[in-house]
């Protein structure tokens, strides 16, 4: 098979992985107990109050009908209405999603930049101390719960040290809104990153550093090393130029799934800082009944996933020609 | 999160605790201690049927941690009664749907809130108490009937007098008492932190706390900050007056907003927008009210007596909002006043519909057609309360700014609200310096915490709402009132407030807090803990035991 028609056949499956993604979504969430109107009820909603409410979202409809709709709906790029906000759910999304793509976007890529090299030394220095060590404080690191890393991070560099903010994207109290650049350009918003975004690297760490030092192994065994040393280059050559290089083909893809997966990992670091990002606003959704902002956020974040593992089939393909396309 | 192992290991230490210190609990635990039946109480010999499981339904640890655990309490003691017990938790939503919307439970553990404006007795003694609300998502969810009962709920509606109306209210109380369709648990009043080295003259309320609207004027910044900043464990919903709203979304609505009645601190409707008391004729069927001539909207325009006109005709269209004026049939205006004639005597109409509506500008809102007034969005916000509408982004923080021009300018020049995840997150921020007030009452330990810090301090306030378990008496064998009773002397009540909530409340046996001193009646029959009386309740009834304790229906 081609290359064409592999990719022809993988975009055909990610349309049908997208349907049943958001079938087995609405379905879920009709089948939770509780409806948008459950919140206002202990606070005084009448019995008639309530079933106007419920015609008006058209959740008195069959839900076939309310199925069949929403789908057209989606399909033309719409997500709808919030059910509690009344507001399109398009305009509650976008800022939350950005949001938290600033945050585990800036943790990913400190902890694949930090990971790749601190990998490729471990691998380099094979049986030293520091390979010893430093498998120890990598696998600490992997083993620790995003919110024990940021509870302990918050009682070292807010409630001692004094540092850093405890909570929120910026000062409060200031101007509102702004563009991207004014919005996360600033110092302030810097200072109010650091934290959220270290706990995040170092619970993303351990997975590039681990794969980089295993397949750094495999490298160095290669002849082709053992050539390039026999030539009289410089260790630091090797090292980077040769060994480096050509390790860092599995980290790629992984670097890609990760992505997906850091985006839904992320509600647990947003609870823990006040962050307010997609991941607070989907357990707020769904708490509160509020079906099409819920569907539509874990609609965006597991689109994240699939699409990522799209990609990472793509890039192997690309980078790696020995890859078979079956 | 769900943690009955924990929670069994900590009910025990309690009791432990109990046993060693508290005389009052050690008296109420006799009853766990017993022998094999735990008592002498003999009931009928001859026994027919098993009485049903009960199904209770109560929160999650993450919904109400402290009503979780006060669930399992019940649970063991209903089971020491003799009573076969499945008890299932909910999240909030799901447990309302459940319960007072689906109707489907036995019997029920949820909290019913305690606002300003149900500090008139009207909510607690007609809505959820009198047999017209007992439909699917109405007040009565336990269904309960009693004519006797539904003609004092009417009466105390039609009767002006305070004093008379008091002796109804009473008397309404004590056959609420008898009857337990509920059990009145505690009224859930408690902490909330502040920093007192950041901020002076809170003023926490009944009911509300730090959340109180007199609060949030009152409240003042220390040094040269100028700024108030709130923390509330969750994000508000809309400042659109005209939208279902959730009581945290009221309390920032109110600031923008202005009504002609204000609930007091005391719980006791005070003149606003208006000059005085209503001038109340022809046998409580008018309320006439005059305007004061300094008010004006946050734009500038002035707010007349036109406004106010406007605003009661809005809301008589509003399909949100219709039933709270549907009393009145009649508005006249005549220079500055204002009269309201009703369509029946409602002796609640000064807190309950003037304490209630809020003034909109017709400028703004003039030309909104009914079925768009949920949806509109004011840009500013435009209202003539103490704090106007300054920018907002949801999830981060909600900024308002003090109304120079209003007659109570408030004592913060900003006041921001920022949404938290949840409480504890919120100590931290405090603990830290990002803000200044916490609206909701944390964990125990959490409130040590802030009792031991030199920068905070902690707000205590009393509420007007409880605890409670409903009982559905639609079904066997909650239609049986002696059941209910042994039910309701089965809830650990003591307990719960000394031991699970840490001190934070206080015991009730009515539906009206002893906190609202002028309506609650302090004589009514009383259930404590003591699983004995609850025993010969059940045996007076006819109901009697098998050789494994379990209950049954006497034979007869």
């Amino acid at each position: 098979m081609g290359l064409r028609a592999y990719v022809v056949r993988r975009v055909l499956q990610l349309i049908v992985t997208f349907w049943a993604f958001f079938t087995l979504l609405f379905v879920l969430f009709r089948m939770m107990p509780g409806d948008p109107t459950s919140m206002f009820i202990m606070d005084g909603m009448t019995p008639e109050q309530r079933e106007q409410r419920i015609a008006e979202l058209g959740l008195d409809q069959p839900l076939y009908v309310q199925y069949v709709e929403y789908l057209q709906q989606l399909l033309t790029g719409d997500f709808g209405q919030s059910f509690i906000y009344n507001d399109p759910v398009i305009d509650i999304i976008t800022v939350r999603f950005m949001n938290t793509i600033v945050l585990m976007g800036t943790a990913l890529v400190i902890a694949y930049v930090i990971g790749i090299a601190f990998g490729a030394l471990m691998g380099w220095w094979r049986d030293s101390r520091f390979e010893r060590g430093g498998i120890i404080v990598t696998l600490m690191a992997r083993s620790s719960p995003e919110f024990w890393v940021g509870i302990v991070l918050l009682s070292v560099f807010v409630f001692w040290l004094g540092w850093f903010p405890s909570s929120g994207m910026r000062t409060t109290g200031g101007e509102l809104g702004g563009g991207f650049v004014a919005r996360y350009g600033s110092l302030d918003f810097l200072h109010h990153l650091f934290l959220p975004a270290l706990t995040g690297a170092i619970v993303y760490l351990a997975t590039p550093t681990l794969l980089m030092r295993s397949t750094m192994l495999d490298v160095l065994n290669a002849d082709f090393i053992e050539i390039k040393k026999a030539e009289g280059l410089p260790e630091r050559t090797v090292l980077y130029k040769h060994a480096a290089r050509n390790s860092i083909l599995p980290i790629v893809t992984v670097a890609a799934i990760a992505t997906g997966a850091a985006m839904g990992g992320s509600v647990v670091i947003e609870t823990v800082f006040n962050w307010p990002g997609m991941g607070r606003e989907m357990v707020s959704a769904v708490n509160q009944n509020d079906y099409p902002l819920a569907m539509a956020a874990f609609f965006l974040m597991g689109s994240v996933v699939i699409i990522m593992n799209f990609v990472a089939d793509l890039l192997y393909v690309y980078l790696d020609p020995r890859v078979e396309y079956e | 999160m769900e943690m009955p192992e924990d929670s069994t290991t900590r009910r025990t230490v309690l009791k432990g605790a109990g046993m060693a210190g508290v005389t009052g609990l050690t008296a109420s635990l006799a009853g766990c201690t017993g022998g094999e039946n735990g008592t002498d109480v003999d009931g009928a010999d001859e026994l027919a049927d098993e009485v049903p499981e009960i199904h209770l339904v109560a929160p999650t640890a993450g919904a109400n941690p402290f009503r979780n655990e006060l669930a399992s309490a019940i649970e063991e003691n209903w089971e020491e009664i003799g009573f076969e017990v499945n008890l299932e938790n909910l999240q909030f939503n799901a447990h309302v749907d459940t319960v007072v919307v689906e109707q489907d439970y036995d019997a029920s553990l949820l909290g019913w809130g305690g606002t300003p404006e149900r500090i008139d007795p009207h909510t607690f003694i007609y809505d959820m108490h009198h047999s017209d609300n007992t439909q699917q998502g109405g007040r009565n969810t336990p269904g309960w009937e009693h004519d006797e009962y539904d003609e004092l709920a009417e009466l105390q509606v039609t009767q002006p007098d305070r004093e008379e109306r008091q002796q109804t209210v009473y008397d309404a109380q004590e056959i609420i008492a008898e009857n337990q369709p509920r059990t009145y648990i505690a009224n859930e009043g408690g902490y909330h932190p502040y920093a007192s080295a950041r901020v002076e003259n809170v003023d926490p309320t009944l009911g509300e706390g730090l959340n109180s609207f007199w609060n949030m004027i009152s409240a003042t910044p220390i040094d040269d900050d100028d700024t108030v900043r709130f923390g509330y464990p969750s994000e508000i919903i809309s400042l659109n007056p005209m939208q279902d709203l959730a009581t945290p979304d009221r309390q920032f609505v109110r600031l923008i907003y202005d009504q002609l009645f204000r609930i007091g601190r005391d719980g006791i409707p005070e003149p606003w927008l208006v000059t005085g008391e209503p001038e109340i004729e022809d046998g409580g069927m008018t309320y006439t009210v005059e305007l004061r001539d300094d008010l004006t909207f946050h734009d500038g325009e002035d707010l007349t007596v036109d406004d106010v006109e406007f605003t009661y005709e809005l809301y008589a269209d509003s399909p949100t909002y219709g039933g709270l004026v549907e009393v009145i049939d009649e508005v006249d205006t005549a220079g500055n006043e204002i009269t309201f004639h009703l369509e029946e005597e409602f002796a609640p109409f000064t807190a309950n519909v003037l304490g209630q509506v809020y003034i909109f500008p017709e400028h703004v809102w003039g030309d909104v057609e009914p079925e768009e007034l949920t949806d509109f969005e004011d840009e500013n916000w435009t209202g003539s309360g103490p704090f106007q509408f300054r920018d907002w982004e949801r999830q981060a923080e909600l900024q308002l700014e003090a109304f120079d021009d209003h007659f109570e300018t408030p004592n913060a020049d900003q006041f921001i609200r920022i949404p938290g995840e949840d409480t504890s997150q919120l100590v931290n921020d405090l603990e830290a310096g990002q803000i200044d007030m916490v609206g909701a009452v944390p964990q125990p330990t959490a409130v040590d915490r802030a009792r031991d810090d030199d920068d905070l301090d902690l707000a205590e306030f009393n509420a007007v709402g409880y605890a409670m378990i409903e009982y559905n008496t639609r079904r066997e064998p909650f239609d049986d009132v002696a059941v209910r009773r042994a039910l309701s002397y089965g809830v650990p009540k003591e307990e719960y407030v000394e031991f699970i909530r840490d001190g934070m409340g206080t015991v009730t046996h009515t539906t009206i807090s002893e906190h609202n001193e002028f309506w609650h009646n302090p004589d009514v029959e009383e259930f404590t803990e003591d699983l004995d009386a609850a025993r010969e309740e059940l045996a007076d009834a006819g109901y009697g035991w098998d050789d494994d304790n379990r209950l049954h229906y006497g034979a007869e």
